[in-house]
């Protein structure tokens, strides 16, 4: 699973930034062509949903998703999935 | 299916402001609909005037946008005209306790299987940041702009004492609990009455101290105490600060209900 930003209906209010554990969400840097500064993702496999959501067959978290006023975060699936050794700190 | 699919996507993004707390409810309202397994042709959505009554316009069912505070006089007539509908309204702190006051307590005493999500940004939101009676003591808004000089209304208390099935209150930033809360509420025969604190960052927040939108999520986060906690520190004599806001569910019990299917 892959973490992802739908920058059309983003609006750039920053409330990821404050909700998610890991800390993936960073305020963005540079206005895109509507003039929103779309957070950035920072080394978004370390969320929990990407890396567990098919073992354990349901959402997990998920808070960023529930808190996103523009529905605009979701998880898209990738078509090959490649394994990655992921560091987590806490 | 998922939440996505009971969006309607050529509607998206919706006209709410950035940061705007009704969206996130959406998801929440949305998630716990799902959860329910509702199908989409037996959900009705109704809603009066506001910012949080434009929400089902965003949702791909029946749904129907009243006058003014008159929302729950609609979905009552939706519900006892057709027993089978699921009805779920959509209604805001000035459509509800200012314009639609009568009908609330009434809806709570007849005590119609319908759930109601009130979405609060203690102001009227979409006609330019008026105080509306929910407004909190010493909260700036355009009409009070010396603070408010009046005690907010409890929409909460009032419920319970008017006789709902199902109170609960929680805000926008406990979204897992305010989804359980909702989930209850349908489940729940009865009124079930769900209220949500929301951020309003263009008209509540930018006069109350809140520059940011994270500040008044922080806000929500820092001054929410439980019912229960709260009940505990009465009992051991404890005084509650003022400012804090109740949260949790303050009532469920079964008085007989009207409009339940056989």
């Amino acid at each position: 699973m892959r973490l992802q930003i739908d920058e059309r209906r983003c609006k750039g209010c920053n409330l990821c930034t404050l909700v998610c554990p890991y800390r993936i969400f960073k305020p963005g840097k540079r206005a895109n062509r509507r003039g929103i500064v779309v957070p950035e993702l920072d080394r978004p496999e370390r969320c929990a949903n990407c890396r567990l959501r098919h073992l354990y067959g349901r959402t997990l978290c998920g808070t960023c998703q529930m808190i996103c006023p523009d529905q605009a975060i979701s998880w898209k699936e990738d078509e090959d999935p490649v394994p990655k050794k992921v560091a987590i700190e806490y | 299916m998922s939440e996505e699919d009971w969006l309607r996507q050529d509607r998206l993004p919706h006209i709410f402001c950035a940061g705007c707390g009704n969206g996130t409810v959406i998801n929440c309202t949305l998630s716990a609909v799902e959860q329910m397994g509702w199908k989409r042709q037996e959900t009705v959505f109704v809603s009066g005037i506001g910012c949080s009554s434009r929400a089902p316009g965003y949702i791909s069912t029946d749904s129907l946008h009243t006058t003014h505070g008159r929302a729950l006089a609609f979905a009552t007539g939706i519900k006892l005209a057709n027993p089978q509908l699921n009805i779920v309204v959509f209604t805001g702190d000035g459509d509800l306790a200012a314009i639609g006051g009568n009908h609330f307590i009434h809806a709570c005493r007849r005590n119609i299987d319908l759930t109601v999500v009130c979405l609060n940004n203690m102001i009227y939101g979409m006609t330019g940041g008026q105080g509306s009676p929910t407004t909190p003591m010493g909260g700036l808004s355009t009409t009070t702009p010396y603070g408010s000089g009046e005690p907010a209304f409890d929409l909460c208390g009032l419920a319970t004492a008017a006789g709902a099935n199902y109170v609960a209150r929680w805000t926008s930033y406990h979204v897992r609990e305010l989804t359980r809360a909702i989930l209850t509420g349908l489940e729940n025969p009865g009124f079930s009455f769900v209220e949500s604190l929301v951020q309003c960052p263009t008209n509540y927040g930018r006069r109350n101290r809140f520059k940011q939108v994270a500040d008044q999520i922080e806000y929500f986060k820092s001054h929410t105490i439980l019912v229960e906690k709260a009940a505990r520190m009465r009992e051991k004599g404890e005084m509650i600060p003022p400012d804090m806001i109740l949260a949790g569910e303050f009532v469920r019990r079964n008085r007989p209900a009207l409009g339940v299917r056989p």
